[in-house]
Parts: structure tokens; sequence; C-alpha cells
């Protein structure tokens, strides 16, 4: 999963339209992330597409449109952390191991 | 003060991007566009931006969701045509766009290839693409167009070889060949600036996503 992908996802936990998943990401980075607007568009309709997020509420307005997470979508953020998790530990290990020699 | 200004662009993209960010600069912010026109009004300078987006590969409905949700976003969004036709009641196959994006009629998708977007300058760099996988598939589409027209010159000239095609003379014929030629390298020059472009973002994206 990219890094768009699943930043957009947790954005997604709660009810969030796309200039909210923008503006979470931008901050929860601290403005290491700041997505094209191009850019998330694309990634909210693949998600659509895998059924990972679906539209929120019944708004028939697009630009009102609300997007949600589903459960194979929080299935698939868990196995993320799981693999970040994984990743994190070995460099770590590695990281750390260089440092202390 | 309104300034309409004619102008049309082969290089769609960056090049027309530049030139409307050239003008506000200067103090002009687009206030509607035609077919080969641009009308300004005057405004500080530097005080809007622009940003331009290729949608020719886009269905009708998909390429109106899409200008719905940039306006969602904040920006101010006109409509541009990539082509220089003059027509009305057509069907149109566009060989470079995907599923039905192909078929596009007129009135519909049909002139509408482009958006131009416009947001308040803020500091922050324009930039619709910030993923490279994502800036990869944009400049691929936009290559993708390119090699069509430059495809569709080439055609057009072999034609003009076919025995008996036309009824004119020689050097009329060889006329018609330097105009296609022209307007083909033309159409070259870009082809070639997207392509390096795909190339160097292919490099990059096997180091980052």
């Amino acid at each position: 999963m990219t890094e768009t992908t699943f930043l957009v996802l947790l954005a997604a936990y709660r009810p969030n339209h796309g200039y909210g998943i923008m503006q979470f990401i931008e901050k929860k980075t601290n403005g290491r992330v700041v997505l094209g607007a191009g850019t998330l568009y694309g990634a909210i309709n693949a998600l659509i597409k895998k059924k990972w997020i679906v539209p929120f509420g019944n708004e028939a307005d697009s630009r009102k449109k609300e997007y949600v997470i589903t459960d194979t979508g929080k299935q698939k953020a868990q196995e993320e952390l799981k693999r970040m998790g994984e990743v994190f530990e070995l460099a770590s290990t590695i990281i750390k191991g260089e440092r202390n020699k | 003060m309104s300034k309409t200004v004619f102008r049309y662009f082969f290089d769609f993209l960056d090049g027309q991007k530049k030139w409307l960010n050239s003008m506000a600069e200067q103090g002009y912010r687009l206030k509607k566009c035609g077919r080969l026109t641009y009308t300004f009004d005057e405004c500080n300078p530097n005080e809007y931006e622009y940003a331009v987006e290729f949608i020719g590969d886009k269905s009708f409905s998909k390429g109106q969701d899409y200008r719905r949700y940039l306006e969602s976003m904040g920006f101010r969004t006109f409509i541009k045509n990539m082509n220089l036709n003059f027509s009305y009641g057509k069907i149109k196959w566009r060989p470079y766009a995907k599923g039905l994006g192909q078929i596009a009629t007129s009135p519909g998708g049909f002139n509408k290839e482009l958006l131009i977007l416009e947001k308040k300058r803020d500091g922050k760099p324009f930039e619709l693409h910030t993923d490279v996988h994502d800036k990869l598939d944009t400049y691929k589409t936009a290559r993708r167009a390119y090699v069509w027209a430059v495809l569709l010159m080439l055609g057009l000239v072999v034609i003009t070889f076919v025995p008996g095609i036309s009824s004119v003379s020689i050097t009329v014929t060889w006329a018609i060949r330097a105009v296609i030629l022209f307007f083909g390298i033309l159409l070259v020059i870009p082809t070639v600036k997207y392509s390096s472009l795909v190339n160097q973002l292919k490099e990059e994206s096997k180091t980052f996503e």
C-alpha cells in the first residue's frame, strides 16, 4: 500500500469529505505530506473501487460528499500497520546496532 | 478593464499553464476562455495562480464529476478545448482515452479536454499531482494523446502519397505535406518532453512511492 493510500484510509476512520481528508493528512503529518487535489481524487476513487471506503450518507451533491472506511478497509489498514511494525522493528534493530558499534 | 488575447497552445499542459501564470504575474485574472481566446480582468499582480489538467481521457460524466470535486476543493474552474475543431452534433473516437472516454460527443465531452484551475496565490506550490505514481499516470496520459496526434499527422502525409487520391497539382500537394509536417513537428516537441518526464518518473518510482 502506498503512503498516500494508507493516509487516506486513516483519514476516513471518521466520515470525511475531500477537503477534510486533505487537511487531516497535512495536519497529522505536520505538513510533511501535502496531497495534490488530483492525487487525492485518484486515491479516493481507487479506494471506492476496492470497497475499502464508501460514500457516507446519501448526499447527492458531490461538493459535500463524505467517505468512510469499510470493514475491509479497516482490515487492510490493520495488515498495513502490522507490516509497517515489522519494517520498523527490523530498521530499528539494524540502525541502532550500527550506531552502538 | 477586460483584455482579450488570441492564443493556441500545442503544449497544452505546461505551456498553457506557464503563460496563464505569467499573465497573472502581470495582473491579469482569467475571466473566460473560448476556443482561441482568453479574456482577462485586471487584478493585483501575483494574486492568482493557474494549473491545467487534462481530462480528455475521461468520459463526459467522469470529467464533470472531477470538475465538481475540484470546485469543492476551492478552485475556480474553466473548461478548455484541446483541439481546434468547430463542429456540432458529432461523435469522435479518442484512441488515447480509457473506457467510455474513448467516445466523445459534441455537445458533450468533445472540445472540453482541459480544465484550467485557478486559486489564490498562497505561497504553496500549485501541484495537483504529488504522488510519483499519480504523476506518472498523468504524464503518460498526456503523452498518449500527443503520440496519437503525431501518428495522425504521419497518416495524413502517407495518404497524400496514395496515387490518384486528389486532383491538385504536385506543388499544392507538397505545400500540403509541408503544412502537415510543420504541425507534426509542433506536436513532436511536447511528445518528446513528456516522454522524458515519464522516463524520469519511472526511474524515481523505483525508489520512492
